[in-house]
Formats: structure tokens, sequence, C-alpha cells
């Protein structure tokens, strides 16, 4: 299984708002042991959805600077309902603040209809391996660039363009 | 144990606060859980553990946030309590306000009547007796 | 990818507290995504870790009768990332237990150091949902997760330890 847990960024308002989708589909092979006859999408990749479309807002608002964006707190993860195969969930991340090293968002996924599946609160931390140890610049380096790479698969930059766009116009 | 109404509903705040993740200055006697603030029946659970937690108090399922009056067909007709189903309810909840509520006993609206002041009677009763 | 995220019980007391290990291993393809050049293992998976650890501890203490699944993670907090190479130790105690609700405490370490705290709250999904109709076997409780438990105590008794 790749570890992409989102499939599309919808919008992108750095440093405000990000929204993107993840669609689920009975080829991802977890599913079977979740659960054999029910299968649904695990709380924690609901959980994951929602910190890697906190983390890109992230990478898009501070430049791609920082190369670890990672889950430091998740508090009042609230699960209300299931995603099933063929299903989606569209999850929308609120920027309480972002600040170089640390960031909080207000999370929420939803399904096609609007109705919330799962909320939580997020904290994140960002650094570069090199501010502990000055020889993994290099790593830094692949890290971004992969990074990038993943940002372009999800439409990211196209998001971007357009969020500047509707910015111009008013 | 005596405990001031204002301590109780300090220690309130706090337990909503965690449980809920709601700011400290979102909470006001008369926010609703569920409206207000947000609450779903999984933190209804969350909260009365906390409160037992917070005020060494053993509080019975159903005391604080009766459930099952609305499965009762003698207590509901056309979405709103009967007379005897409102009746039930006002002794199930001496801690909750019901001026609003009784104008209209519409089943759905009767999340309003959990209010943060519902919680802060319901404690101040219990830790006087 | 399977979906089983510990390896093996080395305590559990039934109704109180158990504790799981589990290795972290490039050869398990999700590290490979994140992140390609600096493997870590995602938090949300140890979350799942702790999730699966505490569910069958809770599971177990009542008989596997009910559908025991995550309700709510009332926080997780984590101090820093793990590594192929490294052990992720859960110890999870059962805070309360109702007929539609229980709730569990738990503590993470990686190689005996302090990880993160997780507490849960899982909900018993069939005296929960009203609405909601599920196939009538337990399909929480696989044969992977109940052998788990099965060789825990095989172990034990091998070993000539009571608990």
């Amino acid at each position: 299984m790749k570890f992409i847990l989102l499939d599309r960024i919808v919008s992108i308002e750095p440093p405000t708002r990000i929204v993107a989708s993840k669609s689920l589909s009975l080829a991802e092979e977890y599913l079977a042991d979740h659960f054999p006859t029910f299968p649904v999408m695990p709380g924690v990749l609901m959980l994951e959805a929602m910190v890697q479309a906190s983390a890109w807002l992230v990478r898009a608002t501070q430049d791609f600077s920082r190369s670890m964006v990672v889950l430091e707190e998740a508090k009042n993860v609230n699960y209300k309902s299931f995603v099933s195969p063929g299903r989606s969930l569209k999850v929308t991340c609120e920027a309480i603040r972002i600040e170089d090293d640390s960031s909080e968002f207000k999370t929420v996924g939803r399904s096609p209809e609007g109705d919330e599946i799962v909320k939580a609160r997020l904290k994140l931390r960002h650094y570069n391996l090199a501010d502990r140890n000055p020889l993994l610049a290099d790593t830094d380096e692949r890290l971004v660039e992969d990074l990038k790479r993943k940002f372009d698969l999800l439409g990211g930059p196209s998001a971007l363009k357009m969020a500047a766009a509707l910015t111009n116009t008013i | 144990m005596a405990m001031a109404r204002e301590e109780v509903y300090q220690k309130v705040k706090d337990v909503l606060v965690d449980a809920l993740g709601v700011d400290d200055d979102e909470i006001s006697e008369e926010a609703t859980l569920t409206g207000d603030l947000g609450a779903e029946s999984i933190d209804f659970l969350d909260i009365v553990f906390r409160l037992e937690k917070t005020f060494s108090i053993k509080i019975p399922r159903g005391e604080l946030f009766p459930e099952s009056l609305v499965s009762n067909p003698e207590y509901v007709e056309g979405g709103r309590l009967t007379p005897k189903g409102l009746d039930t309810l006002k002794k199930a909840m001496p801690h909750a306000d019901f001026t609003k509520f009784e104008k209209d006993p519409d089943v759905n609206q009767m999340s309003n009547l959990f209010t943060v002041k519902t919680i802060v009677n319901y404690l101040s009763t219990k830790m006087a007796a | 990818m399977r979906w089983i995220w510990i390896d093996k019980f080395t305590d559990f007391q039934s109704g109180v507290r158990a504790t799981a290990i589990k290795n972290v291993t490039l050869a398990e393809e999700h590290l490979h995504d994140h992140f390609p050049a600096y493997p870590v293992m995602p938090a949300s998976l140890i979350v799942e870790g702790m999730a699966q650890t505490a569910g069958i501890l809770v599971g177990e203490a009542r008989g596997f009768e009910e559908k025991v699944i995550l309700a709510k993670v009332k926080q997780a907090r984590f101090r820093r990332e793990v590594r192929p190479g490294d052990q992720l130790q859960y110890d999870a105690e059962i805070e309360n237990v109702t007929p539609e609700a229980a709730m569990t405490t738990g503590r993470v370490s990686v190689n005996g150091e302090p990880l993160a705290e997780i507490d849960i709250v899982f909900s018993h999904i069939d005296n929960n949902m009203s609405g909601l109709v599920f196939p009538e076997e337990n399909f929480v409780f696989t044969e992977d997760f109940k052998s788990l438990l099965m060789n825990y105590n095989v172990s034990t008794s091998a070993a000539g330890t009571t608990s």
C-alpha cells in the first residue's frame, strides 16, 4: 500500500485553509482485515488524511522550507460514521496558527453529501533534519524533492494558482 | 463536602474544555452541549467519566443525561412529548430548566435541555447531599 | 499491507491492563513512502497500535461479545520520531467499561524511552449506533487478533508464569 491518504487537493489558500479528498477503493488491501465482511476506512487513516492535508498547507505556506512536518498532538478526534469502498472523504483543515516550528489546525472530514464523519484538533511540528545533524542536509533536500513531486501528483500547484487568481480578481 | 457554585462552574468548564476541545471563553452557563459546544453522544460518556473523577462522585447512568424516555410510546406523540412524557422528564431532570422547552416539547429539541447550567445544578445538588 | 499493528503481547491481565510490542522494520511498505529519504513510523499507525492493544484488552474483558470500535481519541501526544529497527511498547489500561463504551489510557515507549500518551474511547457499536445494520458475526476480533492472545497464553503457561 502507498502511504498517501489523499487523492486530490481541491483548494488551498495559504496560510488559512486547505480542502482535499480521499477516495476509498476495495483495491486497498488492508480493507480485507478492516473488517472482514464489513470493509471501512480505519479511523487512524482518516486521521492520517487530515494530518497529511494540514501538512501540505504548512509546506505551501512555508514554501517547503522544512522537510519534516509531522504530527505532534491529536486531540478530541471524534469518529461519527464510516467511509465505505466506493465512497470518499472530503477533508477541510482550517489553520488556527502556522508558526515557524509548529502549527495548529481544526480539521473536519465529511461525506460527499456534507455529513460530518470525523473531526480533530491537530498540532504539527516542523523542522529540518540538518537542525539536529548538519550531515543530514542532503537528506533534507531529497525529502523536499520527493514532497514537491507528491504535491504535484495531488494537483497542488494548480490549486495554488487558482487561489492566487481568485485573490487577484477581488 | 460543600463547594461554592462558582468553583463547581469553573471545574465543569475545565472538564468541557478537555472533553470537547472548545475554548474556555466559548462556555457560558446558558450554552447547550450539543448546539453551542458541538458535543456528540460519545462525548457525553467522556463528560460523565471526567465529572466523576473531578468531583469524586458516582453518577448513575441516566441520572445526569436521561436517555430512554423517547423510546416509550406513552411519552411521545407526533414528534412531541405528551403531558405525561413531559412530566416524567421533569421529574427525571430536576436540575434542568424547562421554561423554554415546555412551550413546544419537540423531541428533536430535547438536547437543548442539556446546558452547562444543567450540569452545574446537578453537581451542586449532588454534593450538598 | 496487513492491518495488524502489534506483534506480540508480553503482559495481559484480563480486565485490567495489557502490554504489547511492535517491531518497526523496513520490510514494511508504508515506511518507504513515509518518507522515501528518511523513513519514520507514522504517528497515526502508532495510534492504531494502541487502539489494537487496548481494543483487545477491552474485547477480551467482555468475552469478545461486542464489536469494539474506535470512537474517540481523547488525546495522542508524540515526543519524537520512530525509526526502522526501533521497538515500540504499548501499555494500555482500562479506565472504565459500560455496555455502550469503554475508556482506556495508554503509554507508548520506544526502546524503553517514553514516546507518547494515547487515551481512547471505544464504542460497542451494536449497543450504540441506532439505524445502522451490522453483520451478525463479530468482524472486529478476527482469528489473527485472537491468536495473538492465544500465543501469549501459551508462552506464559509454558514458562510457568502466572499473571
